[in-house]
């Protein structure tokens, strides 16, 4: 634990002593603030609910996390500090959870900054605010951030080019979102029931839907988790790939 | 006890195998793709020794540093540090030694003391044995007045100090530097140099290079590694002057197209260009000068030296790195 703890205060260090996660907790704050401004109903119907904001997260969230992770790993090839820090007495799994773990505080900050739009919304709105949908999309937004970060962090062991792990990592989350999509399962069904039921259990959407609802069901929960802890095993191999 | 080495010349082994062995490299072999970058290389480091691995660039050099790390996987064969075998418990074994490798990369966004306490702690040191670690490191480095400064504001040589005190924070049994002295200044060369002999007092220090006078320099047992075999081992003493003795001429270059020079087998003439010398060995036979005087009037080049000699430790890696064939 204390390896992983000190991998993680170093690259916090790397994000929050340099502009990086500032910029990156900004740009999404404010990219969803406005649409979520935007289209919500807030302002006609005085909807005191962030269904909205939630039901956007995924998507910003598969150009953020990427974004956010592409360094972790990239950088480190490319500059050879791996030469160092895999020579340190070190297990390559707390190299990957403690690196991760620093992302993850990236996006804890990102949340908690972002928490000012709920305040916002219980100050403006006539009606009273139900709080645990709010409560329940926010750990789902920690629960989906942990796993786009966790894909991350491999795609960013794959290449020493940070603009390849960006793209990359995009891509992939393109997938996870957009291309393993409810509507695409809908559009399956008519050829092949099973495959239509396996891309909806894969995908993101219809895990995110019902936390998106305030409901914060186990299947979802296992599911973030189990793709959490698939990609960090993945990484792990990644980086033991490079000792052959 | 002599050992032999595959296409090699003769070699000292350690003069006793009862003295505790920090580093036991055996067999170690490695390739990538066709290239074989590392063949059945093996080899034992004592404690107080300064192993010198010498080979031309691309030699296998750090091909076999990384496998002793643990940052390679060989394809064959074993490495152990302090008796604990990297592969089987890396952990453990990493714990005994530090590692420069040859471009000294650093976390440019980092400050020097938040470098060194990062990578002290994750080598096991905590509180004030961390503390300690980085106050004895800096002052024995002269890196005190640099802990505040951030890593990629550092000039090339304070980047080599700073990656010399990561690798001695928790003061290692066994040293690895990588090519150390890489694009350091005179002075600064000098520097390393004397504390890599005063690492040797504590402990087993192990550095690459292709400088030849820096490993005669301070190097108390030389390894010489030529397209991924080890070709030699010994002190320098025992390279320079135990292997071949006889006449030996200076020459200087005619810059002319080779010429032969008769039977005193002095080449295929004198390749080099005017004013520059060549050493030529002649061996055992003695050399008819006045022929030899004449056939190098004929071709251009003058005689500058003749006499009986040693090889030079310089000749002897020329010879073993298959510089000879360039000057026959």
């Amino acid at each position: 634990m204390n390896n992983i703890l000190t991998v993680a205060r170093r690259e916090c260090g790397a994000y929050f002593g340099t502009p990086i996660a500032w910029i990156f907790i900004a740009l999404q704050i404010a990219i969803l603030s406005f649409f979520f401004f935007l289209y919500s109903p807030f302002f006609i119907i005085e909807s005191a609910d962030m269904r909205v904001w939630f039901g956007l997260t995924p998507f910003t969230m598969m150009v953020f996390a990427p974004a956010v992770t592409m360094r972790l790993w990239s950088e480190e090839l490319r500059t050879g500090s791996t030469e160092v820090l895999l020579s340190l007495p070190v297990p390559v799994k707390d190299l990957v959870i403690g690196k991760w773990l620093a992302s993850v505080v990236v996006l804890l900050a990102s949340v908690v900054c972002s928490l000012g739009i709920p305040a916002t919304i219980s100050w403006m709105s006539a009606s009273p605010v139900d709080w645990g949908p709010i409560m329940g999309g926010y750990i789902g937004t920690v629960l989906a951030g942990m796993m786009f970060l966790a894909l991350g962090c491999w795609v960013s062991a794959l290449s020493q080019n940070q603009v390849v792990s960006l793209l990359v990592g995009v891509t992939a989350g393109i997938v996870l979102v957009l291309a393993l999509s409810p509507d695409f399962a809908a559009f399956l069904t008519s050829t092949s029931e099973p495959l239509a039921r396996t891309v909806e259990a894969l995908g993101v959407q219809s895990h995110f839907r019902s936390i998106e609802r305030g409901v914060l069901a186990i299947s979802d929960v296992v599911y973030f988790l189990s793709g959490s802890c698939l990609f960090l095993a993945l990484t792990v191999f990644q980086v033991e790939l490079k000792k052959q | 006890m002599d050992q032999s080495h595959p296409g090699g010349v003769s070699v000292t082994a350690p003069p006793s195998t009862l003295e505790k062995m920090v580093i036991e490299a055996d067999g170690l072999s490695r390739s990538f793709g066709q290239t074989r970058a590392a063949e059945k290389v093996s080899f034992k480091v004592k404690r107080g020794e300064i192993l010198g691995f010498l080979g031309p660039n691309g030699a296998g050099k750090s091909t076999t540093l990384r496998m002793i790390t643990g940052l390679l996987a060989p394809d064959e064969g074993t490495a152990k540090i302090c008796g604990i075998d990297i592969a089987s418990d890396p952990i453990a074994a990493k714990m005994k030694f530090g590692y420069l490798p040859e471009s000294v990369p650093l976390y440019d966004e980092m400050e020097v003391i938040e470098y060194l306490r990062f990578v002290g702690t994750a080598r096991g040191l905590v509180g004030s044995d961390l503390a300690k670690g980085i106050e004895r490191i800096s002052h024995r480095l002269g890196l005190k007045a640099m802990l505040r400064r951030r890593c990629g504001t550092l000039s090339k040589g304070f980047r080599q100090r700073v990656g010399l005190a990561q690798a001695l924070i928790h003061e290692p049994e066994v040293v690895i530097l990588d090519e150390p002295t890489n694009g350091l200044d005179p002075r600064q060369i000098i520097e390393v140099r004397d504390l890599i002999r005063e690492l040797a007092k504590e402990c087993a220090v192990i550095f690459s290079t292709h400088i030849l006078q820096e490993i005669a320099a301070i190097c108390s047992r030389i390894i010489v590694i030529h397209s991924g075999r080890l070709i030699a081992d010994g002190t320098p003493e025992e390279l320079a002057g135990e292997y071949r003795e006889g006449w030996q001429v200076v020459v200087e270059g005619s810059g002319v197209a080779p010429q032969r020079c008769g039977e005193l087998q002095l080449a295929e003439g004198i390749p080099g260009s005017p004013g520059e010398t060549v050493h030529q060995w002649l061996g055992d036979s003695i050399p008819d000068l006045q022929h030899l005087q004449k056939r190098l009037q004929e071709s251009g080049s003058p005689l500058v030296q003749v006499g009986v000699g040693r090889e030079s430790l310089e000749q002897v890696y020329l010879r073993l790195t298959g510089g000879e064939e360039l000057q026959r």
